[in-house]
């Protein structure tokens, strides 16, 4: 600690607090502190709006956001996709009560927490404190940014020998590390390690992941499980359990645990996608739609604003109408999608093709025939004018058999 | 009717409870700036440690609720004992001007130790807190490793436990006091466990004030 000196006017803060006083209140703080620069966000969703375009030393965020995202979720979006630099610091407020899905959340926690109630003075200190660790963690955390995982082992083990207090931090960092390079028989011994003398849920999480790396699907389930029974609120561990299980080939049974899963915590996107998938592989297409639509709903103002959220929407109902039983709403609900689609990604040649193909497929399924060669039409169109990529192989096939309806 | 759960229901009242006491503090933060330099601001600066305490009186509770209820999880990190032990004396300051005795902390300054921060606080508050009610001027918190072992102490200068054979001391047999911070204090450090150890609590004499004592044994 000694010999590191913060100074707050150099600083860049975010701060997103949903309620009108404590946002007034908190910004205040700040300001006293002497903070450079403060920006204000809302909710979560505005927040990754403004964390696209900005970096911030400092992101300071309430638990509790309001309708939205909870600050949990939103700490691991922007952690997922890499919004926020190592190097930046994350500090969540929190009721005595949301401390625990804040902690139990394992694979994605904030640098630090402060319970409400606090004084002032005791946010700075907080903020003192964690600015301190961040500046003696600085060579990792730019390691990290970096991607550079060899790195990032040497400098946490040299700050682990120099700052003992560290040590644990370091050890963690260093068993993700291995995982990352895909050192998974070097990572299991070094969770095992960390295990020996005390139960570390870090560290059974990060053996568990070896094990699964290392095709030892059967340890791995019982390690995932051990993590779900001790830690309710620990949700990553259901969606490894139900990786795992897949490899198992018990599809049946990852999906429910993944049913499971979403009913927790319903608001990630990810979860929601992988939900979808895996119903589609047990025939349920009428689930798979309800997890892509929820998907779908999720991708604004989300770092996973990405077309195939979009896309496997629609080819649920592509599914769905394929067993004869598309619901007017489930239509619309196409509609929808294929009209979001559109707008925001089709410049992108590929996703124009796949959602034609989809379109067409839809139509086919539904007897409309004309209506997809009218579909057809208008692509080979935009293939020729290079706006739309060429179908695949089994579109190919698709397409011969409608042209060749009468 | 169906039998309800009362611990699980007092709980949740607390929780409650808890969270009303959070906004009164919250709006007493922006009173503040009216009754500065008036005679106010003393009754606010008491109303507020008041609050303070009561809030951290619900949190000891919660976590008891909790850990009698098995549904604790530990969350284990590394920590300096000297920081640890500078923010307890931090928060827990205002409470003990307020009733002009000296809190102070004294430790090796790289002295390192593994526990549960968060549960940890809510103990040595609870202890201190305690303290309050005994000391006569002073009370200090300090730690050492012993063996596989931190011991955290709460040392003060009061008239010390009365008898050391009786499970009920002095600290805890005050009729306006149920015990349960004590009990607290041992489900806390019971929590702490390695694949050997346990952690426990003992009370005894403090060597320099001369009252109490309750040291926090944490297995390492």
């Amino acid at each position: 600690m000694k010999g590191i000196e913060i100074d707050f006017s150099s600083k860049t803060a975010l701060l997103i607090e949903d309620m009108a006083e404590a946002r007034i209140l908190q910004k205040k703080m700040l300001q006293d502190f002497g903070f450079k620069h403060i920006e204000i966000a809302m909710k979560a969703e505005s927040a990754i709006d403004l964390l696209k375009r900005h970096k911030y030393d400092v992101i300071l965020s309430d638990y509790n956001l309001g309708n939205g995202k909870d600050g949990q979720q939103l700490l691991e979006e922007i952690r997922h996709s890499n919004l926020v630099p190592h190097t930046s610091t994350y500090l969540m407020v929190t009721a005595e009560t949301s401390i625990e899905m804040v902690m139990g959340a394992i694979e994605f926690q904030p640098d630090g927490y402060i319970t409400k109630p606090f004084s002032q003075a005791m946010l700075q200190r907080r903020l003192l404190k964690l600015l301190k660790v961040k500046a003696q963690l600085e060579p990792v955390n730019s390691a990290l940014d970096a991607s550079d995982y060899e790195d990032v082992i040497r400098k946490a083990q040299s700050i682990a020998t120099e700052i003992p207090v560290l040590a644990g931090k370091c050890q963690r960092i260093i068993g993700d590390a291995l995982l990352k390079l895909g050192k998974y028989q070097e990572a299991l011994q070094h969770f095992k390690r960390n295990l020996a003398e005390r139960k570390m849920p870090w560290a059974l999480f990060g053996q568990a992941r070896a094990l699964y790396y290392l095709g030892q699907f059967d340890t791995a389930e019982d390690k995932f499980r051990q993590l779900t029974l001790d830690n309710k609120f620990f949700v990553s561990a259901y969606d490894w359990l139900a990786k795992t299980l897949e490899e198992k080939q018990d599809i049946e049974q990852a999906h429910s645990v993944l049913m499971n899963a979403v009913s927790r915590s319903p608001k990630n996107l990810l979860r929601q996608m992988e939900l979808g998938r895996l119903s589609l592989l047990i025939n349920d297409p009428t689930l798979a739609e309800m997890a892509y639509r929820r998907a779908v709903f999720l991708a604004k103002h989300s770092c996973f604003d990405d077309a195939e959220v979009y896309l496997q929407h629609l080819r649920s109902i592509v599914a769905i109408a394929h067993t004869g039983e598309l619901l007017p709403r489930q239509f619309d609900n196409f509609q929808n999608s294929l009209k979001k689609l559109q707008q925001n990604h089709s410049d992108n040649p590929q996703v124009r093709a796949d959602s034609y193909a989809a379109e067409i497929e839809l139509y086919y399924a539904t007897g409309e025939v004309p209506t997809a060669k009218q579909l057809i039409e208008v692509w080979l169109h935009d293939i020729e004018s290079g706006v739309a990529s060429s179908p695949n192989s089994s579109t190919k096939a698709l397409i011969s058999k409608i042209q060749a309806a009468s | 009717m169906k039998k309800l759960d009362l611990s699980t229901v007092l709980a949740s009242a607390i929780h409650e409870s808890k969270n009303h006491v959070g906004n009164l503090l919250f709006q007493l933060q922006s009173l503040k700036p009216h009754v500065e330099g008036t005679t106010g601001m003393g009754v606010v600066q008491q109303i507020e440690e008041g609050l303070k305490q009561i809030n951290d009186e619900w949190v000891e509770y919660l976590y008891l609720y909790r850990l009698s209820s098995n549904g604790y999880e530990l969350h284990y990190d590394c920590w300096s004992v000297e920081e640890f032990l500078d923010d307890q004396v931090f928060a827990l300051q205002p409470a003990a001007a307020a009733k002009q005795l000296d809190l102070s902390f004294s430790v090796d300054a790289s002295l390192v130790g593994v526990f549960d921060e968060r549960l940890m606080t809510a103990v040595i508050s609870t202890a201190v807190y305690n303290a309050l009610r005994f000391a006569k001027t002073a009370i200090e918190l300090s730690a050492e490793r012993e063996g596989d072992f931190l011991i955290i102490h709460v040392d003060d200068d009061g008239q010390g436990f009365v008898s050391t054979t009786s499970a009920k001391a002095h600290h805890d047999d005050d009729t306006s006091h149920t015990g349960l911070g004590l009990y607290f204090a041992e489900l806390a450090a019971n929590a702490h466990r390695t694949q050997e150890k346990h952690g426990l609590i003992k009370r005894g004499q403090a060597p320099k004030l001369g009252g109490a004592r309750l040291s926090i044994y944490l297995p390492q």
